[in-house]
């Protein structure tokens, strides 16, 4: 597995267009150590390599599909209430694309 | 250095269905900017997709289509990638387990007929509407979550002809099955271009480059035919192609260079666990390809077999509301051929004139079939038929209607007509005498002083047997 240290989590903040504190990357530095020892305690359960990964709990199909039929959709103004700005009825951000 | 060009589609067709793929929210064009939006397209915490059935029909129908192996098992995949046109922060598409694997198509080209290697249909939704300005950028969710499929062909086409039948036939496959409206203009139907050069005969590929969302066949066939052009000519002096995103420039009709892709970016796919694995019986596949609404080739064939030939009947089929309305017409019992030539003739010029679709032509299929019927009877000739046509376009009424009040129904009473016959050959008896003296040209008189008296209306060929029986009562 690829080391992760400061390096990398800068990388990888630059890529998602945000950048933390000192104090911050170390604490989450801090934070990776511990989720990495787990994960090597798990690494070291003989046979592991060769379990399928799961992504259900249980091996089960369904069949249900919903049948097209349209239901009334948000009132505006509650879809749009967790946004900062809002212009003629759309959600406005800094330019997204380069 | 002989080159060939290497040609791959992606193509995405927007599903016309009621509600989204992933939610009942409505699926709707042209509204306000966010007012389609339900919480589930919104992502609100807690809330969880649940997949449209008729959307998985659609994509059993247009994979059946194409020839395609269908998967009996759906699942979903996330595509993770961190920008704004989704709220979810991925998008939930099949990457795994297409719905549709291995299919073909056929194509016509001006070289002959080709078969196109199709690898992939798979469905997924929508992405939201980003308008960017200079500075900012405005979201719009209303397209979020609109179904989507995919359709990914294998590498097999060689020039911008063939890619533009390619789309073309996948266009009338989905509008046929009334899976999308297919408008290229409008997006309903999208195209991206993979395309790269190698010398003839060798097994490598180049490197190559992507054309995107190009909205019409013309400008395909164009923004490849340039795009072969532009890489032979680097190729030809010794330069090296980039791997890049171009699109097409419609003032200029080139290629122009979006962006250089540096590397592949990796959207870290895992199967959705908010979607169970949903198994599809045998039944509901077959169902879903039974039902089926027909395909244009299947019309062909049909139009063929009602002794309609080829030109006709590609004509008809060129466009799918043209064929619905033929089709429609043809309840009517009239002639084929006859309704053929008026669809293709009269409706359509006047269709084009006033730059109007024939969803929006205002007489109805059956009430055309019906005038027709009545030429065939004979009650009125075609030149009358014509101005009851005109009418019907102005007044909305029907055909026998209108007759009436144009008092143009024709004499096809045979006593009052053989009076009026009578009549006529008495005033002109050497009409007679020169028609049995070889004359031939003396029945045109006869038949148009009936005419005359009748004021048109007389039914030309009935008037014309029952002149050529009195001559020889005399």
């Amino acid at each position: 597995m690829k080391e992760v240290n400061k390096e990398v989590l800068v990388t990888s903040a630059n890529k998602l267009m945000f950048d933390m504190s000192d104090e911050e990357y170390n604490n989450l530095l801090a934070e990776f150590d511990v989720i990495i020892s787990q994960m090597n305690l798990i690494g070291d359960i003989e046979g592991v390599d060769e379990a399928i990964p799961m992504t259900f709990p249980f091996d089960v199909t369904n069949t249900y599909l919903r049948e097209d039929v349209a239901t009334p959709p948000m009132d505006r103004n509650e879809a749009l209430r967790n946004a900062k700005d809002v212009v003629d009825g759309q959600i406005r951000l800094p330019r997204v694309v380069k | 250095m002989e080159l060939e060009a290497i040609i791959g589609l992606e193509i995405h067709v927007e599903m016309k269905t009621k509600s989204k793929m992933f939610s009942s929210g409505p699926v709707s064009f042209g509204d306000d900017p966010n007012t389609n939006v339900n919480i589930v397209d919104m992502a609100f915490p807690g809330t969880l997709p649940t997949v449209n059935k008729q959307a998985v029909i659609n994509a059993i129908r247009v994979s059946h289509a194409l020839n395609m192996k269908i998967c009996d098992l759906v699942t979903f995949e996330r595509k993770n990638y961190f920008y704004s046109d989704l709220p979810k922060g991925y998008q939930i598409t099949q990457q795994f387990h297409p719905i549709g694997s291995d299919g073909y198509l056929t194509i016509k080209t001006s070289s002959g007929e080709k078969k196109i290697g199709i690898e992939r249909l798979h469905m997924e939704e929508d992405t939201c509407k980003q308008l960017h300005s200079w500075d900012f950028s405005l979201l719009d969710y209303n397209r979020a979550g609109i179904p989507l499929i995919e359709i990914v062909s294998r590498p097999e086409m060689r020039s911008g002809e063939e890619a533009a039948k390619y789309v073309e036939k996948i266009r009338s496959i989905v509008t046929f099955l009334d899976v999308s409206d297919g408008k290229m203009e409008e997006g309903s139907l999208r195209c991206d271009v993979n395309i790269s050069l190698r010398e003839k005969g060798s097994n490598k590929f180049g490197t190559k480059v992507e054309i995107k969302n190009l909205n019409s066949l013309a400008n395909i066939q164009k923004a490849i035919d340039f795009e072969i052009s532009r890489q032979s000519i680097i190729l030809e002096f010794g330069g090296q192609i980039e791997q890049e995103t171009r699109r097409f420039d419609e003032g200029s009709k080139e290629t122009v260079l979006m962006r250089v892709k540096n590397d592949a970016v990796d959207y870290k796919y895992f199967t959705d666990p908010n979607i169970a694995p949903i198994q599809l019986s045998k039944e509901f596949i077959l169902d879903a390809i039974r039902t089926s609404p027909e395909l244009a080739e299947s019309k062909l064939l049909r139009y063929r077999e009602l002794d309609l030939n080829e030109y006709d009947s590609s004509l008809l089929i060129s466009d799918k509301d043209v064929s619905v309305y033929f089709d429609e017409g043809l309840k009517s019992g009239c002639s084929a051929k006859l309704l053929a030539n008026w669809v293709i003739g009269d409706v359509q010029s006047y269709l084009n004139k006033e730059g109007i679709s024939i969803k929006e032509f205002p007489v109805c299929s059956l009430e055309l079939g019906k005038l027709i019927s009545l030429v065939e009877k004979g009650d009125v000739s075609n030149k009358q038929a014509r101005d009851v046509f005109a009418e019907m376009i102005k007044t909305h009424k029907d055909a026998s209607t209108l007759i009436k009040e144009m008092g143009l129904s024709q004499v096809s009473d045979e006593n009052a007509l053989i009076g009026i016959i009578k009549e006529v050959i008495d005033v002109n008896p050497q009409s007679v005498v020169d028609y049995k003296a070889g004359k031939d040209r003396a029945i045109g008189f006869i038949v148009g002083q009936v005419m005359k008296k009748t004021q048109g209306k007389a039914n030309p060929a009935l008037a014309n047997k029952l002149i050529l029986e009195e001559i020889s009562r005399r």
